[in-house]
C-alpha cells in the first residue's frame, strides 16, 4: 500500500469500485422496502440500507486507511443520487455525513473498531438525504389534499402525528440497524480479509 | 437527425426540476417543465422511454383528480401518497433518466471536466459506471456456485437465513471488487490517467443552438409562474 497520505488514482478506482456496490446495495434496500413495507418504505429504507451495507463501507475504510476516502464515497454518492433523480438535497446531506464521518474514523486512525462503526452510523444518515422531502413536503401534501376537497383538520391530523412519530422512530432505527451493521461487517472482514492477508 | 445534447445542459435541466420540488410550483408549470422534457426523450429517439413516462406521469396525474376526490380514510393515505408524493419527484427522475440514458461515458467525463470539477470525483464516478455491469455478471456467478453448493436454493430461501446470505454473496462479491479495483488501476495508469498536464479527449464537445433552446425552454415555465402569469 502507498505510503502518501493523499489520495492516488488507484485508491479513487477502489473508492468507485466499493461505492458502485454501495449504491447497488441502497437500490435493492429501496427495492425490497417498497416491497415489504408499502406507504412506510421510506421510514425503513435508511434502516435497512444501513444494515446490510456494513461490510462494503468497514472494508474501504480498514483498506484505505487515508483521509479523503470517506468524504469522496459522499460526494460521489451524492452526485449519484442527483443524477437518479433525487432530490438535490441529498447530495447536501451526503456530502456533509460523508465529511463528518471521514473526521470520526480519523480519530481512530482508521483503525479502531468503536470508531470506524461510529463513523459509519454517521454515514448512514447521509441517506436520509433521498428521503427528506417526504417530511418536507408535508405542507405541499396537505394544501393538495385541501384542494381536492378534504376535511383539513381530518388531513393534520392523518400526516402530523405520523410524520413526527416516524421521523423520531426513523432515526432511532437507523442508529440500531447502523450499529449492527457496522459491527457484523467488521467481523466479516476479521473472518475473511484479514486472514486473508487482503487488507 | 437526432437531437444530441450536451451533458452540462442535462445537467441544467437536472438542476431546474429539483427547483420544481423545492418551490412547490403549482401543477400546471410542473406540466409544463414535464412536457418539454418528456418531448426531449422522443426528439431524441428514445421512443419507448419517452412514452412509458408519459403514461406514469399521466396516470398519475389524472389520478389526482379523479380518484382522491372520491376515495376516504386509510386509502387516501396510500393514494395520496402515491400521487402527489410520488408525482413531485417524477421531474427529477424523468429528467435523470435523460441524462442517463443519453449520455455516454466519454461525453460525461468531457462534461464534468468542463465543468471543472477535480479529477477525483470524476476517477470514481467514471469507475462506478464501468462497474455496474461486472456486479450484475459476478452476482450471476455467485448464485450458480451456490445453486451448486446447494445453498440458498429455492424461492425464498436467501430469506430464511438473511445473515448467512448477506455473507455468502457480499463475501465473494468484494472479494472480486478488490481484484477488481487493482486490475482497473493498473489498466488506468497504463493508458496514463495519473500523468499530469491536461489530458487531450475523443470526445469534443460544444454548446449548440439546440442546447441553448432546450435551457431557455426550460426556464419559460419558471419565469412564467414567478411572473405570475400561471
Amino acid at each position: 500500500m502507498n505510503k502518501t497520505n493523499k489520495l492516488t488514482v488507484p485508491d479513487l478506482i477502489s473508492i468507485g469500485v466499493f461505492t458502485a456496490l454501495y449504491f447497488v446495495l441502497v437500490t435493492i434496500a429501496t427495492f425490497a422496502s417498497v416491497a415489504i413495507f408499502p406507504g412506510f418504505n421510506n421510514v425503513v429504507l435508511p434502516a435497512f440500507c444501513a444494515l446490510i451495507s456494513g461490510c462494503v463501507y468497514t472494508l474501504l475504510v480498514v483498506k484505505l486507511q487515508k483521509f479523503g476516502g470517506i468524504s469522496v464515497m459522499g460526494i460521489v454518492m451524492g452526485l449519484f443520487f442527483m443524477i437518479s433523480g433525487h432530490f438535490i438535497i441529498s447530495f447536501a446531506a451526503n456530502i456533509v455525513m460523508g465529511i463528518v464521518a471521514d473526521c470520526v474514523a480519523k480519530v481512530g486512525k482508521y483503525k479502531s473498531k468503536k470508531w470506524i462503526i461510529l463513523s459509519y452510523v454517521l454515514f448512514s444518515y447521509g441517506l436520509f438525504g433521498p428521503v427528506i422531502p417526504m417530511w418536507f413536503m408535508k405542507d405541499a401534501y396537505v394544501a393538495n389534499l385541501v384542494a381536492r376537497g378534504k376535511d383539513a383538520v381530518y388531513i393534520a391530523e392523518l400526516f402530523a402525528n405520523i410524520n413526527m412519530v416516524t421521523f423520531v422512530l426513523a432515526v432511532v432505527a437507523t442508529l440500531i440497524c447502523a450499529l449492527v451493521g457496522g459491527w457484523f461487517g467488521m467481523k466479516m472482514i476479521k473472518k475473511h480479509f484479514v486472514k486473508a492477508g487482503i487488507v | 437527425m437526432k437531437l444530441r445534447l450536451d451533458p452540462r445542459t442535462k445537467l441544467f435541466l437536472l438542476l431546474l426540476s429539483n427547483m420544481t420540488l423545492f418551490f412547490h410550483v403549482n401543477l400546471i408549470t410542473e406540466v409544463i417543465l414535464v412536457s418539454i422534457l418528456l418531448s426531449l426523450f422522443f426528439f431524441s429517439g428514445r421512443y419507448k422511454s419517452g412514452i412509458r413516462m408519459t403514461l406514469i406521469y399521466g396516470f398519475m396525474v389524472s389520478a389526482e383528480f379523479l380518484i382522491i376526490p372520491y376515495t376516504e380514510g386509510v386509502f387516501l393515505n396510500f393514494i395520496a401518497m402515491f400521487s402527489v408524493g410520488i408525482r413531485m419527484m417524477l421531474p427529477c427522475v424523468i429528467s435523470g433518466a435523460y441524462a442517463f440514458s443519453t449520455t455516454t461515458v466519454g461525453e460525461m467525463v468531457c462534461g464534468l471536466r468542463k465543468i471543472k470539477v477535480p479529477e477525483c470525483i470524476i476517477v470514481p464516478s467514471v469507475t462506478i459506471i464501468r462497474f455496474f455491469p461486472t456486479i450484475a455478471e459476478d452476482y450471476r456467478q455467485i448464485k450458480n456456485a451456490m445453486a451448486f453448493r446447494g445453498i440458498a436454493s429455492g424461492k425464498l430461501a436467501l430469506l430464511r437465513n438473511p445473515a448467512q446470505s448477506l455473507e455468502y454473496i457480499l463475501m465473494p462479491l468484494l472479494m472480486n471488487s478488490n481484484n477488481v479495483a487493482q486490475d482497473l488501476s493498473v489498466a488506468a495508469m497504463t493508458k496514463g490517467i495519473s500523468m499530469p498536464g491536461i489530458h487531450t479527449s475523443m470526445t469534443e464537445l460544444r454548446m449548440t443552438a439546440a442546447d441553448g433552446c432546450c435551457m431557455l425552454a426550460g426556464v419559460m415555465p419558471f419565469a412564467l409562474y414567478f411572473g405570475g402569469v400561471l
